[in-house]
């Protein structure tokens, strides 16, 4: 699997540790790619939801 | 030509079943096979028509054709489908079943995994094999269209036993059903961007920009030195990685003195007058160099000056160029539109929406549906003059689509009334009346002492005047929780919604579900606990009333359970609403937002409706035959035409034929 670097903040790289750490994940990467892949669900959902509106509209029985 | 042992068989059976009912045998009737069958059938599909009203017209002596049938045959109300919404109660026509049977109970339905609505009627899928070259993404496999009604259409039967069929426009069949007999898809057929239809709007008002319009794009144009450059937005282009909408420009040049404009489009050039419709113009969206995608749409010169205006109608499908499957045999849409040229191809026709939005006013509204009937009624006379025998069904959409937008002209106690608009438009959905007995006049000439002659309609039509919020009653009731309070009505989808605390919730225009634990995504309503809430909901909302009007909006909930049969139930909503007279499901309710009103004045001009309880709501049947059931409903229709060619109904159907036995034979 391919790997990139981000650059962090480093106040914010040391909050992400420290709750990486109380929420238990096993490093801070994983925190991360989790809060990712969840704000990217919600964006793929609401593309999935502005796809519905389109075809729906024009039906003339729901605004 | 020599007998198969299946057809012999057949034959035996048939020969068989008549004797027992007193009938002449079929086979002794001239019946050799496709195209030669004696028995025939006539059946007009008038969508919406309503009893009260066609009552009236023929007590005026404005129906002719009606009060002709009327009186050699007969005239009943026509039980309509739970909840009476088209697709549905088409589908009891189709399959002689209920929605238990055919799996269609809405027009909309919705994903238990995400609380999301979804088309009822069909399914579309991408490729699932792919290929990608650089920016390009190649199906290794074909896409697929699939209808999702359940259940044997009628046609299909006739079919197996070499009873020719040709069925014009009848909804719930898109993409058509796979016969050999002549189809063409109605309602539920998309346009050419998937949708239920949406149209373009181009204009130099700023104010009319920006506007979130259903069923409609509103574009911002500038003039520079009297020409105006814009862009036709057609379907994704699923051929590219980041599927780029596709669209193809075009150029409006004006006239520098008079109200007429000239318009470009990419290979053709043609001139409107201000107030002029440009007939069907083809469109083609390339995708890739050896792919487009062609479509079919209507340009309307709204106005040059002071502020340009210019509408296109939604994009339909090309009848010449399927892109997608719109008829049996494939070939079928291509002769009508070699012999016709292009016509109306997406499902509802007339656009309710740019009307409802005030892009097209009522006389532009009007003189397109009558684009509408004048190519319904020349297919339908080059349709009956070929016809020679089995069954020919012919389906009008205007007679409801006209109902929905001008019922506010006919109820002066309608909050959309407007007595100047009456007095002009008034009479809209009488005219409409009169043209389809014009086509019931045509019907006549092919009628003869062995043909049935029917017109049906698969509800009636009733006036919309309150909505009723119902994803909001069952809040106030306890029902449903919010995550935010203060968030309570701005938002589609349930987002705002806490499916740790909601019992119920509402999609579609009649339907309510149960957040059930094990089928819903959060469902929390235990499998056992469920009856006794359906039941305890559906008292409530029978019983609950109006305060404004006195009246109980709800006149009955239906449980599913009780009412639907077949193999299907369990998909159902557990409750389907009947609304009173007058009352509707709110505009917002069905798409899962909570206004913060339960009921609310519906002052749109899509003002009559029919999705209510189906006793305030019948449709119409008309026979040259006299109508031997008490009550008739769709589904007995379908057992009817079964009856009539003298084949065996399978136990799924629900109906029972409307006929004495005897009594096709014998006109009053």
């Amino acid at each position: 699997m391919g790997k990139a670097k981000v650059k962090l903040d480093k106040d914010l790289l040391e909050k992400i540790k420290k709750y990486a750490e109380i929420s238990g994940y096993s490093s801070p990467e994983e925190f991360i790619t989790h809060c990712l892949e969840k704000e990217l669900a919600k964006l793929e959902e609401s593309d999935s939801e502005e796809e519905i509106k389109k075809k729906l509209k024009g039906l003339g029985y729901i605004s | 030509m020599s007998m198969k042992r299946r057809d012999f068989l057949k034959t035996a059976f048939l020969a068989g079943a008549l004797t027992g009912l007193g009938l002449e045998p079929f086979s002794s009737l001239a019946a050799k096979g496709k195209r030669d069958t004696a028995r025939k059938m006539i059946i007009l599909g008038f969508d919406g028509l309503d009893p009260h009203l066609l009552e009236i017209f023929i007590r005026q002596g404005k129906l002719p054709a009606f009060a002709r049938l009327w009186r050699e045959g007969d005239f009943k109300r026509l039980g309509t489908s739970i909840p009476p919404q088209s697709p549905v109660a088409w589908s009891n026509f189709i399959t002689g079943t209920d929605p238990g049977g055919h799996a269609i109970f809405d027009f909309i339905h919705r994903d238990p995994q995400h609380y999301l609505p979804t088309f009822s009627a069909s399914k579309t899928e991408e490729a699932k094999k792919t290929i990608s070259l650089g920016n390009l993404v190649l199906p290794l496999s074909g896409g697929e269209v699939t209808l999702l009604r359940r259940g044997k259409a009628f046609w299909q039967y006739l079919e197996e036993y070499d009873i020719p069929a040709t069925v014009f426009k009848i909804p719930s069949n898109y993409p058509p059903a796979p016969t050999k007999q002549r189809t063409i898809s109605g309602m539920g057929t998309p346009d050419i961007l998937g949708t239920y239809g949406i149209f373009n709007f181009y204009t130099t008002t700023t104010a009319e920009v920006q506007q979130d319009i259903g069923g409609g794009r509103i574009h911002n144009v500038y003039v520079i030195g009297n020409q105006i450059e814009a862009k036709l937005p057609g379907p994704v282009n699923t051929f590219k990685k980041d599927r780029p909408e596709t669209y193809i420009e075009f150029k409006v040049y004006l006239d520098p003195v008079n109200p007429v404009a000239k318009i470009s489009l990419p290979g053709e050039e043609f001139i409107l007058r201000e107030g002029e419709w440009s007939g069907w113009k083809r469109v083609e969206f390339p995708l890739i160099p050896t792919q487009s995608v062609s479509g079919i749409c209507m340009f309307y010169l709204k106005q040059v000056r002071p502020e340009f205006k210019l509408y296109v109608s939604p994009i339909n499908i090309d009848p010449a160029k399927p892109a997608l499957p719109l008829s049996t045999p494939e070939s079928y849409s291509r002769e009508l539109a070699a012999k016709f040229g292009p016509f109306f191809t997406k499902g509802l026709p007339a656009d309710t929406s740019a009307l409802d939005s005030d892009i097209l006013d009522d006389r532009e509204f009007l003189i397109q549906d009558d684009f509408v009937l004048e190519e319904r009624r020349a297919i339908f006379e080059y349709e009956l003059k070929r016809f020679e025998s089995g069954l020919l069904f012919y389906y009008v959409s205007s007679t409801d689509q006209r109902q929905h937008m001008f019922w506010r002209l006919l109820d002066k106690n309608h909050p959309a009334y407007d007595e100047r608009l009456a007095k002009e438009f008034g009479r809209a959905i009488e005219h409409i009346y009169i043209e389809v007995d014009r086509i019931l006049d045509k019907a006549f000439s092919r009628v003869d002492k062995n043909t049935i002659l029917m017109v049906m309609s698969d509800h009636g039509f009733s006036p919309f005047r309150y909505a009723f919020n119902l994803n909001t009653w069952l809040k106030e009731n306890g029902y449903l929780s919010l995550i935010n309070e203060w968030k309570q009505g701005e938002e589609d989808f349930f987002l705002n919604v806490d499916w740790h605390r909601t019992k119920a919730y509402a999609v579609g225009l009649n339907g309510l579900y149960i957040n059930q634990k094990g089928r819903e995504a959060e469902g929390i309503v235990p499998a056992k606990e469920k009856e006794a809430l359906v039941r305890e909901i559906a008292r409530k909302l029978e019983s609950f009333v109006d305060p404004a009007t006195g009246e109980r909006p709800v006149r009955r909930a239906f449980v599913t359970q009780d009412v639907y049969h077949g193999p299907y139930t369990q998909e159902a909503p557990e409750i389907i609403l009947g609304y009173n007279q007058g009352y509707r499901v709110s505009w917002a309710s069905p798409l899962g937002r909570i206004p913060k009103k339960i009921i609310e004045p519906n002052r749109e001009k899509w003002s009559g409706d029919h999705c209510m309880d189906p006793a305030v709501i019948p449709g119409i049947l008309l026979t040259n035959r006299p109508i031997q059931a008490k009550f008739p409903q769709l589904f007995d229709l379908t057992a009817t035409i079964l009856q009539t060619f003298g084949l065996p109904q399978p136990p799924e159907m629900r109906g029972k034929p409307i006929f004495k036995e005897e009594s096709w034979a014998k006109p009053k």
